[in-house]
């Protein structure tokens, strides 16, 4: 029941990004090859974890349930703090840093070591995001099949 | 006319100083925890961890670094 409640409030979370309408198509494969690379860039990533603007994960390090339950709520927070959605959000704690960013209707969120670079970190993490948009434009047009299809927020209701 | 010797050494030992200072500024600065949100039209905004919504923020990002656990060794 909780999980259930939370799935449909958290919905509206990813849904209303600025850019959400650029693209919502993203194979899990590509998803995948896409954090494996961001992985292979940045050598103070403990995990990380790709979204799309449903909040549905399509590639994780590990636990996927939870960290698309845990990019909700951080995403949530990030929204409500300054009345828009974030773009961008670095925090930074005595046990690690947390990076999400949101680009071209997906989302991705990172943990690193501290002191990671902030500007590399999210420069890395844009870039990915952005080939993943590519892949997945690519995708619509070619002969592979998205496993996430797009998405709209009246699909939700 | 070239500075007097214990100038040179003065100066040496003062620029080592700054930078000494500036070293240890710089890593009690970052070693401090923050949170910080950035808004598509340049925007941003930092949040204390004793402010409510900085601690809702510090909560939520501790989850994601457990969620993450420890980097692989290697």
């Amino acid at each position: 029941m909780i999980q259930e409640a939370r799935a449909r409030d958290t919905v509206g979370i990813f849904t209303h990004m600025a850019d959400a309408a650029v693209t919502e198509v993203a194979p899990g494969d590509a998803a995948e090859a896409a954090l494996a690379f961001l992985a292979e860039m940045s050598p103070d990533l403990r995990g990380a974890a790709i979204l799309n603007s449903r909040g549905a994960v399509l590639a994780a390090a590990g636990d996927r349930e939870r960290w698309g339950e845990d990019a909700a709520a951080l995403l949530e927070i990030a929204d409500r703090a300054g009345g828009e959605p974030a773009e961008q959000v670095h925090i930074a704690t005595e046990q690690g840093e947390v990076f999400a960013l949101r680009h071209g209707g997906l989302v991705a969120v990172a943990v690193t070591e501290r002191f990671a670079l902030a500007s590399l970190m999210f420069f890395d993490m844009r870039a990915t995001l952005r080939d993943l948009t590519t892949a997945g434009r690519r995708t619509e047009n070619g002969t592979m099949r998205p496993e996430i299809g797009p998405s709209t927020p009246d699909q939700e209701d | 006319m070239p500075p007097k010797p214990h100038r040179v050494l003065l100066d040496r030992v003062s620029g080592y100083a700054d930078e000494a200072a500036a070293y240890m500024r710089r890593r009690r600065v970052s070693r401090r925890p923050f949170a910080r949100l950035y808004y598509p039209n340049g925007r941003s905004s930092d949040h204390a961890d004793d402010s409510a919504l900085g601690a809702e923020l510090f909560v939520a990002a501790g989850r994601l670094i457990e969620v993450a656990g420890k980097r692989p060794k290697g």
